[in-house]
């Protein structure tokens, strides 16, 4: 049964904020709504909490820029007024960016949103064509073994990666772009595949700069 | 002020839960131009250092003064200070990230005596002199409080100055003479000695040690420290804007204190003991305060703290009116524990949640003798009723609390409690309808008692660890085996706890012992070593076993004697001397005034908001 009204934020998370877990940015925001004082829906029985789901987590240490959520209000209240709620209820790394109601029977977001897109930036001194030639090597090679907790896992790349990498070498900096689908096959992490290609140790600070909704028509913003 | 984040970072990627070391909250009070800078500590890590009520609301009061900077300080997990001695990172204050060492005062609250290695831990990553008489003019002033500020020897000669009571006005006439003193270009000697004129605080390095056991003045120093008591509790609100955490502490929640002291009189309860008189807030300040921190902080969750709640003249009006003013927002209300006596069922259904949490009872010793003797005032009936209540209504887990070793026990009352229990049992049974059995628990903790400054046990020894192993066997053994949990606190803990309660000025030589051989965070038993504490005291001629065994002498000198707590020692005496009798002494704020000295000797009085409690 889908009632009521269906909020997605738009958030970051962002600055010293990116060492927060996904279980505890999803409690900061919980509480921001409590502090706005948005007319949230709580679930039945003898526990009840308010009815929010969040997107794919977000590692501890990796900065969002557009991550999401939804949360479900027992009544409309225009899109201003939430933001405007939101935004002095919750401190600046984890500001929301934008808010919109969608459809009460959407799909969960955490099955939806199967691409992101990363910005892994390097130490300084890797010179861009080096870089490039890396990466070239590594897509040639087609697959990625990675080991997590001893557990072994092969990563098909033209499976888990949408789009070829980019490297962005604007104002002097070393960064690159990487797209990742995310799904059953589980998700590889951007650092794994940067030290994969440029070995280890290399990546100094990674964010998630989008995350989209795959569909026939291509990638789609969730708002 | 040197902000140090840039340092700090790189190191947090290889550390356990960063999230406690990088502030940025909700709620967070920054006031980076301030004149002064005060850091307040808990000498735990963050998780349980940021559910410290006392801090929040010390935190709160200093936030009045608007020059000044409150920040928090909590000790860095070990994979933290590993990475932050290989890297020569200081202890930081978590508002502006500043080294500790560079503010013009450190408060330190002393929970308990297992946090007491923590302290030097801290001391030393921020680079400050252990000792306070090491201490340099730029060092920051060293002050602690709390609990362990009743028998305060053991780290004595690690503070500039200890406060011993209630530290909502205290602390701010600490502030104001040390900025007082500054401002006149006074020496840190100068300072620290100016401290000593505020009432209840005590400044160690003028007090010595006599032959004779007896903590005395040098000079014009007072003879005794007089605790303070904040006299009406409904003079400050509850700080209704603490700091939220991100990370999953120990209690997450909103708080109200409700009444601070008890006086139902457990003997071996110092709590109950040193926070005398009872002061109850009234409920309409209560509700206030309860809607304000909601407001603030967006927790889903309050809880009604104190020492017992549910004594609290007001409890249901004040939970009813909760009830419906919460009704809809999925908000909990919960209370620390509830006294078996004071348990109902209508007053437990108002706590929401508390069916599931299960129910939680110290009855604390099996027999009604040693139950007597202790001044437990509940009997069997009382606790066999609550059950069969509570079990009827739904309930399906109880946990209750027991102490081996309380002063005049037999192993008829040690085996009593496996008796008590298994009728527990049967009577949780018997209210629980047959097909739902299966989900019936009933757990059993059991600590070692450990005697404490100002309470009428503070002359009795310890029972000989050997002794107590061999209690906890014989309960073991006692213990009905289906359905029930048994659990034993760990007993060298518990005897380390004794030393250090009952403990002197010679201990501070042992901890520091302790400290530098590696023990730091004893309250965690993965990092808890017994047999590097027993060589680290002897090392400082003290030896262990025989120190916590030792019974004193009722008329004799004690280690606390220069602390006043408000309670006579001939109160205590006679409290001692009834325990051998088992007879019991009534609650003063059900009755008449029980004569514990407190009241008059501190000019203070019970406060009972409802005009009068009901037993
Ligand atoms: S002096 Fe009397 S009334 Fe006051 S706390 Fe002690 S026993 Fe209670």
């Amino acid at each position: 049964m889908a009632e009521g009204f269906r909020l997605r934020v738009c958030f970051r998370k962002a600055g010293r904020l990116r060492y927060l877990s996904h279980l505890e940015t999803g409690r900061a925001w919980e509480r921001a709504a409590r502090r706005a004082g948005l007319p949230y829906a709580v679930t039945q029985g003898y526990n009840p909490r308010m009815k929010v789901a969040f997107g794919p987590a977000l590692p501890v240490g990796t900065a969002g820029m557009r991550e999401y959520l939804d949360i479900t209000l027992t009544r409309f209240v225009p899109v201003a007024q939430v933001q405007e709620g939101l935004r002095a209820s919750i401190v600046e790394e984890l500001a929301p960016v934008e808010c919109g109601y969608v459809s009460p029977t959407e799909p969960s977001l955490a099955s939806r949103l199967t691409i992101a897109e990363y910005e892994v930036e390097l130490e300084r001194g890797v010179p861009p064509q080096e870089l490039e030639r890396s990466l070239d090597a590594l897509m040639r090679t087609g697959g990625l073994e990675t080991e997590h907790k001893g557990k072994q896992k092969f990563f098909d790349l033209a499976v888990v990666l949408p789009k070829e990498p980019e490297v962005m070498s604007d104002a002097g900096r070393a960064a690159v772009r990487v797209w990742v689908r995310m799904g059953p096959h589980g998700s590889l992490r951007p650092e794994t595949f940067m030290s994969a290609a440029i070995g280890p140790g290399r990546p100094v600070a990674v964010t998630r700069t989008e995350l989209f909704i795959e569909d026939e028509q291509g990638w789609i913003r969730p708002l | 002020m040197n902000d140090v984040w840039e340092r700090v970072e790189p190191l947090l990627r290889q550390v356990e839960r960063p999230a406690r070391y990088v502030d940025r909250e909700w709620g967070v009070v920054r006031r980076p131009d301030a004149g002064y800078h005060v850091a307040l500590m808990y000498p735990d890590t963050y998780e349980v250092g940021m559910a410290n009520q006392a801090l929040q609301v010390l935190a709160a009061r200093l936030s009045t003064l608007d020059d000044v900077a409150c920040e928090r300080v909590f000790i860095p997990w070990v994979d933290m200070s590993a990475a932050m001695r290989a890297h020569e990172v200081p202890l930081f204050t978590l508002e502006s990230c500043t080294p500790v060492a560079e503010m013009d005062m450190l408060g330190i609250t002393l929970p308990n005596e297992l946090t007491y290695t923590n302290v030097l831990e801290a001391l030393d990553l921020a680079g400050i002199p252990l000792r306070a008489h090491d201490r340099g003019e730029t060092h920051p002033l060293v002050v602690g409080g709390g609990p362990c500020s009743h028998n305060p020897e053991p780290m004595a000669a690690f503070f500039d100055a200890i406060l011993v009571g209630d530290g909502e006005e205290a602390l701010l006439e600490i502030v104001a003479s040390h900025r007082a003193s500054m401002a006149a270009g006074l020496s840190r000697e100068e300072s620290v000695r100016a401290l000593a004129g505020i009432d209840g605080v005590y400044v160690p390095s003028l007090y010595l040690v006599g032959d004779d056991g007896v903590v005395r003045p040098v000079d014009d120093a007072p003879a005794r420290v007089t605790r303070r008591v904040l006299a009406d509790l409904d003079t400050y609100v509850s700080p209704t804007c603490p700091v939220v955490p991100y990370a999953d502490v120990v209690h997450d929640r909103a708080t109200v204190e409700v009444l601070r002291g008890c006086s139902r009189g457990c003997r071996f309860c110092q709590a109950g003991m040193v926070y005398r008189p009872v002061r109850e807030r009234p409920a309409d300040s209560i509700v206030r305060d309860a809607i304000a921190s909601l407001r603030c902080t967006g927790y889903e969750e309050l809880s009604l703290t104190s020492l017992s709640t549910a004594d609290h003249s007001q409890l249901e009006e004040v939970l009813r009116r909760l009830a419906n003013r919460l009704e809809g927002t999925g908000t909990a209300i919960s209370v620390p524990s509830l006294r078996i006596d004071s348990f109902t069922v209508p007053l437990a259904r108002l706590l929401g949640d508390g069916r599931k949490a299960g129910l939680t009872f110290a009855p604390e010793a099996g027999s009604q003798r040693l139950r007597d003797a202790i001044n437990k005032n509940i009997t069997e009936e009382e606790i066999l009723t609550a059950v069969d209540q509570a079990f009827t209504a739904g309930w399906r887990r109880v946990k209750l609390y027991f102490m081996i070793g309380l002063p005049t026990e037999t192993d008829e009352d040690v085996t009593a409690i496996a008796a008590l229990v298994e009728r527990v049992f049967a009577t949780a049974r018997a209210a629980t309808p047959p097909g739902e059995r299966g989900g019936l628990r009933v757990a059993v903790s059991a600590s070692t008692f450990v005697p404490k400054a100002h309470t009428p046990f503070q002359w009795d020894g310890q029972l000989p660890i050997e002794e107590v192993r061999r209690r906890q066997v014989l309960l073991r053994q006692a213990m009905p085996r289906k359905g029930v949990e048994l659990s034993f606190h760990d007993a060298g803990s518990s005897l380390l706890e004794a030393v250090l309660a009952k403990g002197g000025r010679e201990a501070a030589a042992g901890v520091e012992a302790a400290w530098r051989a590696g023990a730091v965070f004893d309250a965690w038993s993965e990092h808890f070593s017994l047999a590097r504490w027993i060589e680290a005291l002897a090392s400082a001629g003290i030896d262990a076993a025989a120190y916590a065994a030792e019974a004193r002498d009722r008329h004799g000198a004690l280690p606390w004697d220069h602390i006043d707590s408000g309670l006579s020692s001939a109160f205590l005496r006679a409290e001692r001397e009834r325990t051998d009798r088992a007879e019991t002494t009534a609650d003063c704020t059900f009755g008449e005034c029980t004569g514990c000295g407190v009241c008059p000797g501190l000019g203070v009085d019970v406060v009972v908001a409802g005009g009068e409690r009901r037993g």
